[in-house]
């Protein structure tokens, strides 16, 4: 009776018992007793009964009790079956009459004809000694104590179900209670039950008898990653991810959740010091790499293991800007998933091909900024506010993409941490793979794998689908099939040079055995190399290679015979694809790749490396920044051809511009010049000088300074139409540069004039006031005159001889280049105030003196001395 | 201050140096009242636009020498912003489509539109109709020419359409038949001769007569490109004196060069050279089938007679193609190859084919 019995015994088949729950999922309260605690029952109610061999089941084991109390009749236990399975919870009702103290539960009653049979072979106490005046309580079991207590159990309505098929069989029926099967038999079942079961519930990770499995599992899920450390190759990109989601930690969970390290300080920097929520400093993590490396998992375990819920945006949902409000936004504000007590994290994969590029801000990646750049509200006043105001996000977001420079992620780039998923070195994934194999069972030698795994590009998913395909036709893994099983694998991504490469070299005694090629295969050429062609994709780049490359071929040919072939072909494939792109004609497409073929034939070489040409991207370059100046030019063009009554505008289309007026303007605007103070210049030189000015300011063109890296100081053209006289480097010869002194001069010169114009427009402007009053224009030079006197700095040269005519301003800089002030050394003036002051002294014409202040009060009005002879 | 083309350009029809014939038939046709549309041809620098303008202010007077320029915004069907400067006065409107690219008939259709539904406002003008002037009429596509030939008919009571282009030839039968045919040729060498005198006269200076030959047999009947050199040789060398340079434009003198190269030397190595030397051209925007023409008119001063034909033959054909094509430099680099080949079979007297 002392004995204990634990749930793996076989022993103590006549001791109390009280099972333990892990036979039998029994509620707590129930098996909290434990194994040690014999007699004494758990439940509070159950106490009153004290006597020792009063048994208590769960109901698991209740059939072998069942056999117990059979057998010895002697001790017949009060037997109470808690009624585990519940499904007979007879209401008393209806089985009272034959209803012995004990009361089955169920384990061998699902019917009621075993309930009537119990009385006949257990049991002798009378049916008087239920107490009727129990409550007819569905979910109660009653139960009559050996001394006559009624004892209520209530009813666990969970159980095994599984274990009446196992252990209640149809014989136990037919005879009775009685057990065919020994208890220790049973016993031996059940504890061997329990261990398969939690076996497999450890079986993913330990895959040890996986192969028994049914191969219905890819293999890709079954050796992903469910842990940390089971991330292979990439520790420190692991670790860096981990790192940037532990920075969540204050924000999301409140605290740091870890113990106070060393290293706190260091972390300390990584939050944004202004943020109040202390999140990091990029509230987006973008991982990017090549297929296939892990990286979807490797957000997904992370985020499992820093405790969030992943929520998942891939390429198979609706990625417009909406998205953003109408799923994103709410689901991380809300911060946890529906139906999950951990926050969320969410993963956006292949988020390269999501809206972006453009500049439209309504584009997933622009929200998808502006979501994580909210700032937080001030609490005090936005609460009442702005109820609907956005609230910070307090979620990390990984983004995962495949090419971190695809255009779309542009804006991306510069708000995120970037991880860079790199490759992980060859043994990493060969080793992997080894691992998978031997518990696959299947026999790989080493360098079967290196094979694979150097096809696949260290691509860990395509090399298990592979060998997974591999097994499938049970196989053994060698180098042979590894290739039969990976053509087209590498096809797939035939870089730009390696297509060129092949088109100008014949394949390698080495490749030809690795692609088990016979002869005449190996002299076919135009399927294999048109395909290769069409999987590149690129093939206007081909053909700019081709033609790149094509003639540094020395080869012997005496009349360019084969040259000319070879731009047959090019041709060819220009007129095929001009008709593809712009007139849309994409039927085409399947003959374009074909014609690049010939260069193989014609040029094929051994030993011939083809480098990526950039002479035609850097042409292209070049020509887009001459058209800019040409623009630029034509610009200047057209404001001039504005202020001159449509002079110019001629000039300024297409051809003209850049057949004629380019080179020759080029000439016009360098005259040869002496360099020589403005003041001790010949009138003739003069008058150069004058048109010269006169010319460069009315296009726009000026000389601007700049400091070489020597620190030689020059003069450079802007815009620099000087290029159009420059081929190959070399100016034109019969244009000289001028020289630093001269241009200096002319810059100073245009400088002068540009000021004058603006001058002349404020002067036409104030006149066009002061007409209105005086109503006329004899008034309006000494006005000027005046004007000029109260900003001399500004207008140091011309604007005295200034009318209002443009024929008659054409000359004006003749006239005023004779007056020009004297210069110091650095082309500063040097008298201005008062060599203005004493021509307009000379020219005397200062008769009427007119104050004016501008925007003195609030009168418009001008003050000026009258004579009353003029109001009479 | 102008460059002497525009300041000395002519403003009237009696103004106007040469082409008497045709300056009086336009003058009685702007007198008639009845102004057809019309179509004026001619070289480049023979004078069209300055006849146009000059016949413009025959109908309107001063008032359409006022003019305005400023640039009009066009939506494309997707949606694409075009920019093009209009050039307008009161009594006419001057339009360059091919700024447009190939949206020119977006253009085309709403200007035309637009300016024909309204009236002339103007009270006192002169004619009941404005004037629309289409620059390079010639390079306007096949659309645009289409979307050109009915609004030319049917709002005739409106507006007259006067364009201007380098050859018929591009143009749509249609729009020939609806214009009145204006050809302006270039202008012989005594009339530019005394036009380049004449600008010299204004300009107050002598122009010595073997400095004016030199210019006007360089610049190939193109007077826009004769006072232009004009006034660069006066910039350059002030007093004229001499023996007088007269620089091409720099482009020119490479085209020369590549023609030199050509026929010094047929190597695969030269092809590379000469393809550099395409590539700078073309960065500098020279049209392609310039540069292919200026070198063949250049390579056929250099070979013998028979090949002569030849070499025209295969500039005309690939020019085609480039047309066609996209990538213009592979049918510059074809033609070349082409040249050499058949260079070095005439050089060597016979076919090189049999060898091969």
């Amino acid at each position: 009776m002392a004995t204990t019995f634990a749930p793996t015994g076989l022993l103590g088949i006549k001791t109390s018992f009280a099972p333990t729950g892990l036979l039998g999922g029994v509620d707590a309260s129930e098996s909290d007793a434990g194994p040690s605690s014999v007699a004494v029952p758990p439940e509070p109610r159950l106490g009153a009964i004290a006597t020792p061999p009063s048994f208590v089941s769960n109901g698991l084991l209740g059939s072998v009790v069942e056999t117990n109390s059979a057998k010895d009749a002697d001790l017949p236990p009060s037997f109470v079956s808690n009624g585990l399975l519940g499904s007979i919870v007879e209401p008393p009702g209806i089985n009272n009459a034959e209803l012995p103290s004990f009361v089955s539960n169920g384990l061998l009653g699902s019917s009621s004809s075993s309930n009537q049979d119990l009385p006949e072979t257990i049991n002798s106490q009378p049916n008087t000694e239920l107490p009727p005046a129990v409550p007819a309580y569905k979910y109660v079991i009653r139960a009559t104590t050996f001394d006559g207590k009624t004892v209520f159990f209530r009813k666990k309505p969970k159980a095994a179900r599984h274990i009446r098929n196992t252990t209640s069989r149809p014989e136990q029926l037919e005879m009775g209670n009685l057990l065919d099967v020994p208890i220790h038999r049973m016993l031996d079942e059940l504890s061997l039950e329990t261990a398969t079961k939690l076996q497999a519930s450890f079986e993913p990770t330990a895959s040890t008898s996986s192969n028994d499995l049914p191969e219905d599992t890819l293999w890709v899920d079954r050796y992903r990653p469910r842990q940390f450390a089971d991330l292979t190759g990439n520790e420190r990109v692991a670790r860096e991810v981990m790192t940037w989601v532990k920075q969540w930690d204050y924000c999301v969970f409140g605290k740091n959740k870890g113990k106070k390290r060393a290293r706190e300080d260091e972390e300390e920097i990584a939050y944004d010091v202004n943020d109040e929520y202390r999140r990091p400093r990029e509230k987006l993590l973008l991982l990017s790499g090549p297929p296939g490396l892990g990286k979807t998992s490797l957000a997904h375990v992370v985020a499992r293991q820093a405790g969030y819920q992943v929520m998942e945006i891939n390429a198979s949902d609706a990625r417009s800007g909406s998205v953003i409000d109408d799923r994103i936004r709410p689901a991380l504000e809300s911060g946890r998933a529906i139906g999950s007590t951990k926050p969320v994290l969410l993963v956006i994969d292949e988020i390269d091909g999501a809206t972006g590029s453009g500049d439209n801000s309504s584009t997933f990646i622009h929200k998808l900024i502006q979501l994580t750049q909210d700032r937080a509200w001030k609490k005090s006043r936005s609460k009442k506010k702005d109820p609907n105001g956005k609230r910070p996000i307090l979620r990390p977001i990984i983004c995962i993409c495949n090419d971190q420079n695809a255009a779309a992620l542009t804006k991306l780039r510069a708000a995120s941490l970037q991880v860079r998923f790199a490759r992980p070195a060859d043994i990493h994934t060969v080793k992997r793979l080894r691992e998978v194999c031997a518990v696959e069972g299947l026999k790989a030698d080493n360098r079967a794998l290196t094979t694979l795994v150097g096809i696949a590009r260290g691509d860990l998913r395509g090399c298990l689908n592979t060998l997974q395909f591999i097994k499938s036709r049970n196989e053994d893994v060698t180098e042979a099939v590894i290739r039969r099983a990976t053509v087209g694998m590498k096809e797939a991504e035939s870089s730009l040079i390696s297509v060129l490469n092949s088109l100008f070299t014949p394949l390698t005694r080495k490749r030809v055995l690795e692609l088990a090629m016979t002869e005449a295969e190996e002299k076919r050429y135009v399927t294999r190399l048109s395909r290769e062609i069409e999987a590149c994709g690129r093939d206007s780049s081909i053909a700019v290679g081709c033609f790149a490359h094509y003639a540094t071929l020395h080869q012997y040919d005496a009349n360019l015979l084969r040259f000319e072939k070879a731009m047959g072909w090019l041709e060819t494939f220009d007129l095929l694809s001009a008709a593809m792109y712009s007139d849309g004609d994409f039927a085409l497409s399947p003959y374009v790749s074909y014609t690049l073929v010939p260069f193989y034939p014609l040029f094929k070489e051994r030993n011939a490396r083809v480098e990526r040409s950039q002479v035609d991207w850097e042409s292209q370059v070049r020509t887009k920044a001459n058209e800019e100046i040409y623009k630029t030019l034509a610009r200047g063009l057209r404001t001039a051809s504005t202020r001159h009554g449509g002079d110019y505008r001629h000039l300024c289309t297409a051809p003209v511009l850049q057949l004629e007026f380019a080179p020759y303007l080029n000439r016009i605007i360098s005259p040869p010049l002496r360099p020589v103070n403005s003041q001790v210049i010949r009138p003739e030189e003069r008058a150069l000088l004058a048109r010269l000015v006169n010319i460069m300011a009315t296009l726009e063109l000026q000389f601007y300074q700049e400091r070489a890296e020597d620190g030689t100081l020059s003069y450079r053209l802007d815009p620099p139409i000087d290029v159009f006289v420059t081929y190959d480097g070399k100016r034109a010869s019969d244009i000289p540069v001028s020289r630093y002194a001269v241009r200096h001069l002319v810059a100073g010169e245009i400088e002068a004039q540009l000021i004058a114009r603006r001058v002349d427009i404020i002067e036409r402007e104030k006149r066009g006031k002061h007409d209105s009053f005086f109503g006329g224009n004899a008034k309006s030079s000494p006005i000027k005159g005046d004007g000029q006197e109260h900003d001399p700095p500004s207008s140091p040269t011309k604007a005295l001889a200034t009318p209002p005519n443009k024929r008659a301003r054409v000359d004006a800089p003749v006239v005023d280049i004779a007056d020009r002030p004297p210069t110091d050394f650095f082309g500063r003036l040097i008298t201005v105030p008062t060599s203005r002051t004493a021509q307009h002294k000379k020219s005397g014409d200062t008769k009427f003196r007119v104050a004016f202040k501008y925007n003195e009060g609030n009168s418009a009005a001008v003050r000026r001395p009258v004579k009353v002879s003029s109001f009479l | 201050m102008s460059l002497w083309v525009d300041q000395f350009r002519p403003r009237t029809l009696d103004d106007l140096h040469y082409h008497k014939n045709l300056s009086t038939r336009l003058k009685s046709l702007a007198a008639s009242g009845d102004f057809p549309h019309m179509l004026f041809y001619g070289p480049s620098g023979a004078g069209k636009k300055t006849r146009i303008s000059a016949t413009l202010r025959q109908l309107f007077g001063a008032g359409a020498e006022k003019l305005k320029i400023d640039q009009r915004v066009f939506l494309t069907p997707s949606k694409r912003k075009i920019e093009v400067n209009l050039v307008t006065s009161n009594y006419h409107i001057e339009i360059t489509p091919s700024e447009a690219g190939n949206y020119d008939r977006v253009v085309i259709q709403e200007l035309l539109k637009e300016i024909a539904q309204t009236q002339q406002v103007d009270m006192n003008a002169k004619q009941r109709f404005k004037v629309v002037i289409i620059n390079e009429a010639d390079s306007l596509s096949r659309d645009a020419q289409a979307a050109l030939r009915r609004t030319m008919e049917k709002y005739m009571s409106n507006m007259r359409v006067i364009l201007c282009a380098n050859s018929t030839s591009k143009l749509i039968a249609p729009i020939k038949s609806r214009c009145l045919l204006m050809r302006v040729p270039a202008p012989n060498s005594d009339e530019m001769t005394a036009v380049l005198t004449h600008v010299a006269k204004r300009a107050y200076f002598d122009l010595p007569p073997e400095a004016a030959q030199e210019i006007v047999s360089d610049s190939n009947g193109n007077m826009r490109k004769a006072i232009l050199v004009l006034e660069a040789l006066k910039m350059q060398s002030p007093d004229l004196s001499g023996p007088l340079s007269i620089a091409k434009p720099d482009w020119e003198t490479y085209c020369h060069k590549i023609a030199n190269l050509i026929v010094t030397e047929q190597t695969p190595a030269r092809v590379m050279e000469i393809r550099t030397k395409f590539y700078e051209l073309l960065s500098h925007c020279i049209p392609p089938t310039v540069i292919i023409k200026t070198v063949a008119e250049a390579l056929v001063t250099q070979v013998d007679e028979p090949l002569k034909p030849e070499i025209m033959h295969w500039a005309a054909f690939y020019e085609v193609r480039m047309r066609i094509g996209s990538k213009k430099i592979y049918h510059l680099e074809a033609w070349v190859v082409k040249c050499m080949s058949l260079y070095k079979q005439s050089f060597f007297q016979f076919d090189m084919d049999d060898f091969d």
